[in-house]
């Protein structure tokens, strides 16, 4: 009896060494997925455009701490969004934009667009250019199971999900939720190998009208150590940006 | 003819430093045209050989498909048709290569880098291991160790990793996922960066495992061929046997999709996305070193022009300068010539000896121009030079080579002797027609 209730007390040890996780239901995703879907909703801004000013401090151990200052415009309707460097003086004039599938990378030294990807790294540094834009959790994702945990003082769900098909850059990828408000607090993405890569974290949120977007956000190599991307987000305006704006010439314009 | 030949042999010898110094201009045209004709023609060679090496083969064929979800890959499939190809072509295959290759993040602790990697079949390729230069480590282990890497010795460097550690590979799929390998370090081997070989390889099975294809899969196949004049024909057979049934004549030239690599770098980087409409199956791409060669022989071809013109220059104010000697030895002669046509020369025979003078001249000029040549060749081509990385390219193992061509010098001699003849023409013919009165009762 006495070694049943050692194991027993044991086993409850270890769930709460593990950060209080319990595991949930069997197999029933669906209030999970519902989750997706709202994390996918509230990122996206459907009736307005956005901008704001994206101050990028990289941290590289082999090149030091680079700081990069981005002006970013986005018209989630249509799936649009035009990133200009402005910071370093040396890349400046550089831009990124998306327009539907494709994304083009303008370097004002060449005058030349080249076809690049969401999935490539932003810059060199830690983060990608798909994290500028909306999330697509629930298109791109399914759910292959969940645990309830805590992440510090807040309730989460640590959601596990695999990529549906190549479109995105990692194949796995965890999710930790804020039960109360499907805020995402951190995630961790993985390689087709299922070994850890990046870790994200999510400290600071701001809400704008109906959309909630991360006004912190920091990006850590996982493969190579000490090297990682903090990204804040300011002077940010939901007011409409000219349709010019999302267009090549622009991007040439604003070099000239 | 032949008494006019030794006369005419004997003339040059009677004014030995004038005949020096004529023929010497000729050799100086000569050894320019000929050192420079020799020196374009080992560029080219070593140009071509060591793109060989460098892209590793004579003939490249790569494999397009188009995956479910609409994006366009790189990889060949087993296939019937390749496989019958290569057998039929067998005897004119020195060696073939199938890999596959990847431009992965090399990481070791705080430290990366980017490296070409080959994912080779050891087994099938036994004249790679044998022509890399092992400095440290060895090979017993690739067989074994299937996540095994070898690492050119200054990537090793650069990363801090010793042999027998662990490191990280970092790459994308075909498809652009993220995916990580660890890897033992087995070997390094001596770096050959100048000659845009710097490479590491692994096994192509677990290569193609982070790539998301199958083992037996692959991305290049590579021919080295028994004979190089033969490579434009067989790319044509591989072009029109590999060619599907619904796919159109590949233009070569207006191809947009063909991007050379050297170590996996494209040399033209593509700045447009190509619009393609999707196929089924497999659709071949076949190159060749010639294509690639193509751009440099033009401006070889240029260069040689430039020394051919520069030659005839020399040429031209050489035979002004054959010309006034010929007008010279003629008035010194005259007396000479009066007697020999009194004692029943014919007026051919007079102005063949002139002509038989400049041919000798000429060949003389050209004889010591070559042996010059050869002299400086050897002189040269013999040291071995530092230079600059990307002058390597052009060498061969750091020497300059010259080749030398029988066809040009022939050539190049015709003309020497040919503007030789030109320029002593009118002499002779004046000499020639010389009265023998005249010419005898002359005061010069």
């Amino acid at each position: 009896m006495n070694k049943m209730r050692f194991l027993s007390a044991a086993l409850v040890l270890c769930f709460l060494a593990a950060g209080f996780v319990v595991p949930a239901k069997a197999q029933d995703f669906s209030h999970i997925e519902a989750i997706l879907e709202r994390l996918d909703r509230q990122s996206r801004f459907e009736n307005t455009d956005f901008s704001s000013v994206l101050t990028m401090v990289v941290e590289d151990q082999e090149k030091g701490i680079e700081k990069m200052v981005v002006r970013q415009f986005r018209r989630d309707d249509g799936e649009r969004f035009l990133l200009l460097i402005q910071e370093p003086i040396t890349e400046k004039g550089q831009g990124y934009l998306l327009e539907g599938d494709n994304l083009w990378f303008y370097d004002p030294s060449s005058r030349q667009f080249a076809h690049t990807s969401l999935k490539e790294t932003f810059q060199g540094s830690d983060a990608r250019n798909a994290d500028f834009g909306s999330n697509s959790y629930s298109s791109s994702y399914e759910v292959e199971g969940y645990l309830e945990g805590t992440l510090g003082n807040f309730e989460v769900y640590i959601i596990d999900l695999k990529a549906v098909d190549d479109t995105v850059p990692f194949p796995f990828v965890k999710l930790w939720v804020t039960k109360d408000s499907d805020l995402v607090l951190k995630t961790e993405e993985y390689s087709l190998t299922y070994r850890l890569m990046r870790t994200g974290l999510y400290p600071k949120y701001t809400k704008v009208g109906n959309v909630v977007i991360p006004v912190q956000m920091i990006f850590v190599d996982e493969l190579v150590e000490g090297n990682k991307t903090q990204i804040s987000v300011s002077e940010i305006s939901v007011n409409d940006i000219p349709d010019h704006v999302f267009t090549k010439a622009y991007i040439e314009r604003v070099n000239r | 003819m032949l008494l006019t030949m030794k006369v005419a042999f004997r003339n040059i010898l009677r004014q030995k430093k004038r005949s020096f110094l004529l023929a010497g201009a000729i050799a100086f045209g000569m050894l320019v045209i000929t050192l420079m004709n020799a020196l374009t023609g080992g560029v080219v060679g070593n140009i071509r050989e060591n793109f060989s090496h460098a892209l590793g083969g004579h003939i490249f064929i790569m494999g397009r498909e188009w995956t479910d979800a609409g994006q366009m890959i790189m990889k060949i499939r087993p296939d019937e048709r390749l496989e019958q190809l290569l057998e039929e072509h067998g005897a004119q295959i020195e060696g073939f290569t199938r890999r596959s290759q990847a431009m992965p993040t090399m990481i070791f602790g705080s430290r990366q880098t980017m490296q070409m990697l080959y994912g080779v079949d050891f087994a099938e390729e036994t004249k790679l291991l044998e022509s890399l230069i092992v400095t440290e480590g060895s090979f017993s282990e690739i067989g074994t160790e299937e996540a095994s890497i070898i690492l050119p010795q200054p990537v090793g460097e650069r990363l801090g990793v010793q042999v027998g550690e662990t490191m990280i590979i970092r790459l994308e799929t075909l498809t652009g996922q993220q995916n990580v390998g660890e890897v033992k370090v087995v070997a390094f081997i001596k770096d050959q960066e100048e000659l845009g070989l710097s490479a590491a390889y692994t096994s192509r099975s677990y290569l193609n495992t982070l790539l998301g294809m199958d083992p037996h899969e692959y991305q290049l196949l590579n021919m080295f061929l028994t004979d190089l004049d033969m490579v434009d024909e067989f790319a044509r057979v591989f072009r029109e046997g590999l060619r599907a049934e619904d796919e159109e004549e590949e233009v070569v030239e207006a191809e947009p999709a063909v991007s050379v690599t050297v170590a996996g770098m494209p040399m033209d980087p593509m700045t447009e996305r190509e619009e393609l409409t999707p196929w089924e199956g497999t659709r071949y791409q076949i190159m060749h070193i010639n294509q690639i060669m193509e751009a440099v022989e033009l401006v070889v071809g240029v260069l040689n022009r430039v020394g051919q013109v520069i030659f005839l220059i020399l040429l031209v104010v050489t035979m002004v300068g054959i010309t006034n000697t010929f007008r010279m030895i003629m008035i010194e002669r005259t007396k000479e010539i009066g007697t020999m046509r009194a004692f029943g020369m014919h007026q051919k025979q007079v102005k063949n000896i002139f002509l038989w003078e400049a041919v000798f001249l000429g060949l003389l000029g050209c004889i010591a121009g070559l042996f010059l040549a050869l002299v400086i060749s050897f002189i040269v081509g013999g040291i071995e030079l530092n230079t600059d990385p990307s002058m390597q390219f052009f060498l061969d193992n750091g020497k300059i080579t010259f080749i030398f061509s029988l066809t040009k010098v022939v050539f190049n001699t015709a003309i020497v002797v040919f503007i030789s003849l030109l320029a002593a023409y009118w002499p002779a013919r004046a000499a020639a027609k010389m009265s023998p009165i005249k010419a005898l009762s002359s005061h010069t």
